[in-house]
């Protein structure tokens, strides 16, 4: 069994690459230009301002700090903001490149795991909660840490990024034994 | 505060875009990674992180950017464990599994449902992660931890990172002969 990928029209590694350092300079500069000490390049703030955003749902939460911070925080709200120009971005280049193609559950899973729809959404869940409850802690997601970090040399994002490795590997092997074998 | 939420839609929009273009966002490919078996994204991470790290560096000994590096606690370990199970269960990280939406793959609400969860579990418990986890630190980046001269770091780290590129491009290269 092998892993396709559909490669019809993909940018080359190199251009998608230099594109992204780009955006992620151009950002760091601009924002720091505009006294935005935070440098909203990520996705985790922007989760956690729709996080803070449902505390209406749990009044004890109210005055929680981390709540408080991500409610009150401008490079919150811009990368709350990023997210949707992501969505729309990502839209966008898949129909542009005639791609679209919704699905609710990925074709691999299906082939080792069954069409099962609700096993697929605990295990997304379960994956999801690990994502939000990790990037709080290592403070960055693989934007932050990796894209960000690792090209400050940063030594936390360089540990943080090598555990996002070890561990990806580790569970994608228990999922996908025959996979990954060879 | 709307420039900078502007500037912002914009940098998601173009970041989105080049994602979906490059084929970062698809499901096969996140997971071929982790197993090892398709190193693209790889090489576009490294890539990406060599010039943004030239161009960081550059600008800021020019003194127009002030580098912000991240410092080491034990939240870097043990978040960087629990996100990569988490990214190993999914199939995609936080930035693709929000371009997938845009893609509509369904899953990912799912994915983003539980990330708000898991930030919220974090938000009740972060007087008991911040003491035991993330107090102590070890602030700055490598060339200043190590006392090496950051010119020479930087062509260093580019050299490492270029070198895993092209060992990646060359076991890519292998397995397509097959």
């Amino acid at each position: 069994m092998k892993l396709k990928v559909n490669q019809n029209d993909e940018w080359h590694w190199l251009i998608g690459g230099i594109v992204v350092s780009f955006l992620s300079i151009t950002s760091y500069v601009l924002f720091e230009k505009l006294d935005y000490k935070d440098y909203p390049f990520g996705i985790t703030a922007g989760i956690a301002y729709i996080a803070a955003n449902v505390k209406f749902l749990f009044p004890s939460l109210a005055e929680n700090p981390v709540v408080q911070k991500n409610l009150t925080s401008p490079a919150a709200f811009v990368e709350f903001i990023m997210l949707f120009g992501i969505v729309i971005g990502a839209y966008w280049g898949a129909k542009h490149s005639k791609n679209y193609s919704p699905e609710v559950i990925p074709s691999v899973w299906v082939k080792y795991h069954g069409s099962n729809v609700w096993k697929r959404f605990t295990v997304v869940l379960a994956g999801g909660f690990c994502l939000g409850l990790g990037t709080m802690l290592a403070v960055g997601c693989t934007t932050g840490n990796i894209l960000q970090g690792w090209a400050h040399l940063s030594l936390g994002s360089m540990v943080a990024g090598a555990c996002f490795f070890l561990a990806g590997i580790f569970v994608a092997k228990l999922l996908y034994p025959k996979l990954g074998g060879r | 505060m709307l420039l900078q939420a502007f500037i912002g839609l914009v940098i998601g929009l173009i970041f989105g875009y080049a994602l979906q273009r490059t084929g970062i966002t698809k499901y096969p490919r996140v997971t071929g990674m982790l197993l090892l078996k398709d190193f693209k994204i790889l090489k576009f991470m490294l890539t990406a992180v060599t010039f943004s790290m030239i161009g960081f560096y550059t600008l800021g000994s020019l003194g127009i950017i002030e580098l912000n590096p991240k410092p080491l606690d034990w939240g870097k370990v043990v978040g960087g464990l629990i996100f990569g199970a988490g990214m190993g269960l999914l199939g995609y990280c936080p930035g693709t599994m929000i371009a997938r939406i845009g893609e509509a793959k369904k899953d990912a609400w799912i994915g983003l449902l539980g990330m708000v969860l898991g930030v919220l579990f974090f938000a009740v418990n972060v007087k008991f992660f911040k003491t035991n986890l993330m107090t102590k630190n070890i602030p700055g980046n490598l060339p200043t931890i190590l006392g090496i001269n950051t010119w020479l770091a930087i062509p260093i780290a580019a050299l490492v990172f270029s070198g895993i590129v092209l060992l990646a491009s060359r076991v890519d290269d292998f397995k397509k002969n097959f």
